[in-house]
């Protein structure tokens, strides 16, 4: 730490939010690969307010985790990444019920954490909790699992519309989207 | 791509009438993409909704959430959670960093990394089960 640093209570440099798109562009060419990935980016954001009070809006869970799937592989915790456990199509399940989902599809950070705990990813009980307590108005009947793919056309063109279908047909007036 | 899927899913309910949240941990992808409201968790990822073995979090956490989805004024709304993963920010340091990484490290990370494609890739073009 600098004498500034010190004197002035400055947080270390490093401390701040992690670069992911730098560091994943410097790893991938690192190992060898070509062209960066072009990361989907969009200048305009639509905004829907909401059109009635939390506390009355049923809200629906999105998620990026997969089922536990048998005979896939080590799923964790702390599991190496897994591609055989990936999933390409929207699923869904009911909110009534527990559900056993896994993250080691995905590129957490393993170094850091193990996910031992899916509360961690998976918050249905909490948004359980939150709809027994007046703070939403109910839990969606289903929550969705959304496929995580490289290929923009197959999640803007394909998956996106579905889950947008599902979350109507559902009734939700908002979601909550956890990504991993 | 966890961060990108949700953003797109997110912006693509948000302009068919649905208002949401995105609970992420990597603020520059969700940024990047653009989305109405996030809830940003400086933690690892892997642990968007709060942290393991500690429902204290979990619930701040998405209470936090359904505050952000309720009161943001507009679109590109970003609240970072004061929680804290550790007193000891040196973990920022680690993921996918190519300096801390030895060449044989290197060399074996390509490789695994093209076995799990291929791996991947079994698994798309098998027919859809669900």
């Amino acid at each position: 730490m600098s004498e500034r640093d010190g004197r002035f209570g400055f947080a270390p440099e490093h401390d701040a939010p992690i670069p992911y798109m730098q560091r994943i562009r410097d790893y991938y060419q690192a190992l060898g690969y070509g062209a960066a990935y072009r990361w989907a980016h969009y200048a305009e954001v639509s905004f829907q307010p909401l059109q009635k009070p939390l506390a009355e809006c049923r809200v629906a869970l999105i998620t990026t985790a997969a089922p536990y799937q048998p005979g896939k592989g080590d799923q964790g915790p702390g599991a190496p990444y897994n591609a055989a456990a990936k999933f390409y199509t929207v699923y869904s399940g009911d909110t009534a019920i527990d559900h056993d989902l896994r993250i080691s599809h995905v590129a957490i950070d393993r170094a850091h954490t193990t996910a031992e705990d899916s509360n961690t990813w998976f918050p249905l009980p909490q948004l359980r909790r939150c709809a027994a307590a007046g703070l939403i108005g109910e839990v969606a009947p289903r929550f969705h699992g959304a496929p995580t793919n490289r290929s923009h056309r197959t999640t803007i063109e394909r998956d996106c519309p579905e889950l947008l279908a599902r979350c109507c047909a559902d009734g939700a007036d908002a979601a909550i989207l956890v990504a991993n | 791509m966890c961060h990108q899927t949700v953003s797109l899913a997110a912006r693509h309910l948000e302009a068919n009438g649905i208002a949401s949240i995105v609970l992420g941990c990597a603020k520059d992808i969700a940024e990047h993409c653009g989305v109405p409201r996030f809830l940003f968790s400086d933690f690892p990822l892997g642990n968007a909704a709060g942290r393991p073995k500690d429902p204290a979090s979990q619930a701040f956490t998405l209470e936090l959430a359904l505050r952000v989805l309720e009161t943001a004024p507009v679109a590109r709304t970003t609240v970072q959670s004061p929680l804290r993963w550790s007193a000891d920010p040196s973990w920022k340091l680690d993921y996918s960093n190519i300096d801390r990484l030895s060449p044989e490290e290197t060399r074996r990370r390509r490789e695994e990394f093209d076995r799990q494609k291929e791996i991947a890739k079994t698994v798309r073009d098998e027919p859809a089960t669900k």
